[in-house]
């Protein structure tokens, strides 16, 4: 079984980290969409919406992310519709990551001081004009290096994906142990794609936490 | 017709009885000062009277408005009532221009050059017409509460509430922000100041007020009420602070 060479294993691995990526980035986009959503729902004041907003993230956060994905993935079958691995970890991703980044979000702008809703209100100001002007552009800078830092969380969550039977980075580096006997080098080139991934993400979010601290 | 009547107004927090049947009658151009000890609920009556704290019975009626927990009222009122806080509370990410100029546009359909014409004029008349494009990280403690002044200027209010508008700056910051009050008192503009500055409050208010648990319990013209006191709980209160 030698007809593979390191350079055989490497490209293959690189190229099943583009699904890695690819998957990384479905999940985040999805997360951001369906965590906006639902941090408005949250900050709404409306007992009803935030019932339910706290329910979804006590939901996600407390069951691990592969019996999500299991679900997902086997779960709608039942229902008689098929679904690829892809569109299974895609979602089941997407779930995870808007119940944490809601939670980060929400923190995010109830981290703003309650004087600054006070003194927007008595100079007329409308919610949504407080919102708008005052709440979220604080937030948001607030927001950017723990939003970043959960992306680390998102990247390594996509290896579960593996289990579903997507190839991605981890099911590549499974099938080339299996192929050539070689876990140490296989694993090891396997980490060390995702800290080349990962780190980046790491070091970025504590650049921005420090700049946008020091301009705040 | 005062510019603000506040009619037997109670307030509870739960159980506790904060405001006990408050009334009182402020005209345009009047310096009124509450001055009392903490708890006594001075600042829940200052806030009150903009809409900022609901209370439980009675009413506000400010510049013939009636006082409610009315998201369009409060806008309304907003035109009339101006307030300053301990904390200054700018926005930390505007610019001093972009603090002023915000509300006048948004509530008060200013266009951005009206709006900017205004901004300058009452940073003129704070003394900090230079800061235009500063940010308030960028200014002192006493600076920043002079633009917060500036932006509740900018909404032209015929009355404005001041709560405890010096506690929070150093020592030597608080003449500057009691000598712009100084100017718009002599302008004429009427203020209600919730203050532990005594002789701001004898010398410049017209009028003081003196709470305590909860109740008017003595007022009268300032220089009056700090020279001979009525009450025993006031004599003890002017002697802790003076």
């Amino acid at each position: 079984m030698s007809e593979f060479t390191d350079w055989d294993i490497l490209r293959n691995l690189l190229l099943a980290a583009r699904w890695t990526v690819a998957l990384s980035l479905i999940a985040f986009a999805g997360g951001t969409l369906v965590g906006l959503s639902l941090t408005f729902m949250q900050i709404s004041g409306r007992a009803v919406l935030v019932r339910i907003t706290r329910l979804y993230i006590e939901l996600f956060q407390g069951t691990p992310l592969l019996m999500q994905l299991f679900l997902v993935f086997f779960g709608i079958s039942l229902f008689g519709i098929d679904v690829s691995p892809w569109t299974a970890a895609a979602l089941a991703l997407t779930l995870f990551s808007s119940a944490y980044l809601t939670e980060i979000w929400r923190g995010c702008i109830e981290s703003i001081p309650r004087g600054q809703w006070e003194a927007s209100r008595c100079l007329g100001l409308s919610y949504f004009e407080i919102m708008r002007h005052i709440i979220l552009p604080q937030a948001l800078r607030v927001a950017v290096p723990p939003t970043v830092g959960f992306s680390v969380q998102i990247v390594k969550g996509t290896a579960l994906a593996s289990i579903i039977g997507f190839v991605e980075l981890t099911k590549a580096g499974t099938m080339l142990n299996n192929a050539t006997f070689e876990p140490f080098k296989v694993f090891g080139f396997v980490a060390l794609i995702y800290f080349l991934l990962c780190y980046p993400l790491s070091v970025a979010s504590r650049m921005l936490e420090r700049k946008l601290h020091a301009t705040g | 017709m005062p510019l603000v009547s506040i009619d037997n107004v109670h307030k509870y927090y739960g159980d506790n009885h904060v405001l006990k049947g408050i009334d009182l009658r402020i005209d345009a151009g009047e310096v009124v000062s509450i001055i009392g000890r903490s708890g006594s609920g001075k600042s829940t009556l200052l806030r009150c009277i903009n809409g900022l704290e609901t209370y439980s019975e009675g009413g506000i009626i400010v510049d013939q408005l009636e006082v409610k927990d009315d998201d369009r009222q409060i806008r309304k009122l907003s035109k009339s009532v101006g307030m300053v806080f301990q904390h200054f509370n700018l926005f930390p990410h505007l610019t001093v221009g972009q603090n002023i100029t915000l509300a006048p546009k948004l509530v008060r359909k200013l266009s951005t050059e009206e709006a900017a014409e205004t901004a300058r004029e009452v940073l003129r008349k704070v003394g900090l017409q230079d800061k235009f494009d500063s940010y308030p990280g960028e200014l002192s403690g006493g600076q920043q509460q002079r633009v917060a002044i500036a932006r509740s200027l900018a909404m032209k209010p015929k009355v404005l509430l001041c709560d405890e508008i010096t506690s929070a700056l150093d020592p030597e910051l608080v003449g500057e922000v009691l000598r712009v009050l100084e100017t718009l008192a002599a302008d004429g503009m009427t203020l209600i100041l919730v203050t532990h500055e005594m002789n701001f409050a004898r010398d410049i208010g017209d009028r003081v007020i003196f709470m305590h648990q909860g109740k008017v319990w003595e007022t009268g013209e300032a220089k009056a009420v700090f020279a001979n006191p009525q009450t025993p709980e006031l004599q003890t209160f002017i002697n802790a602070v003076l």
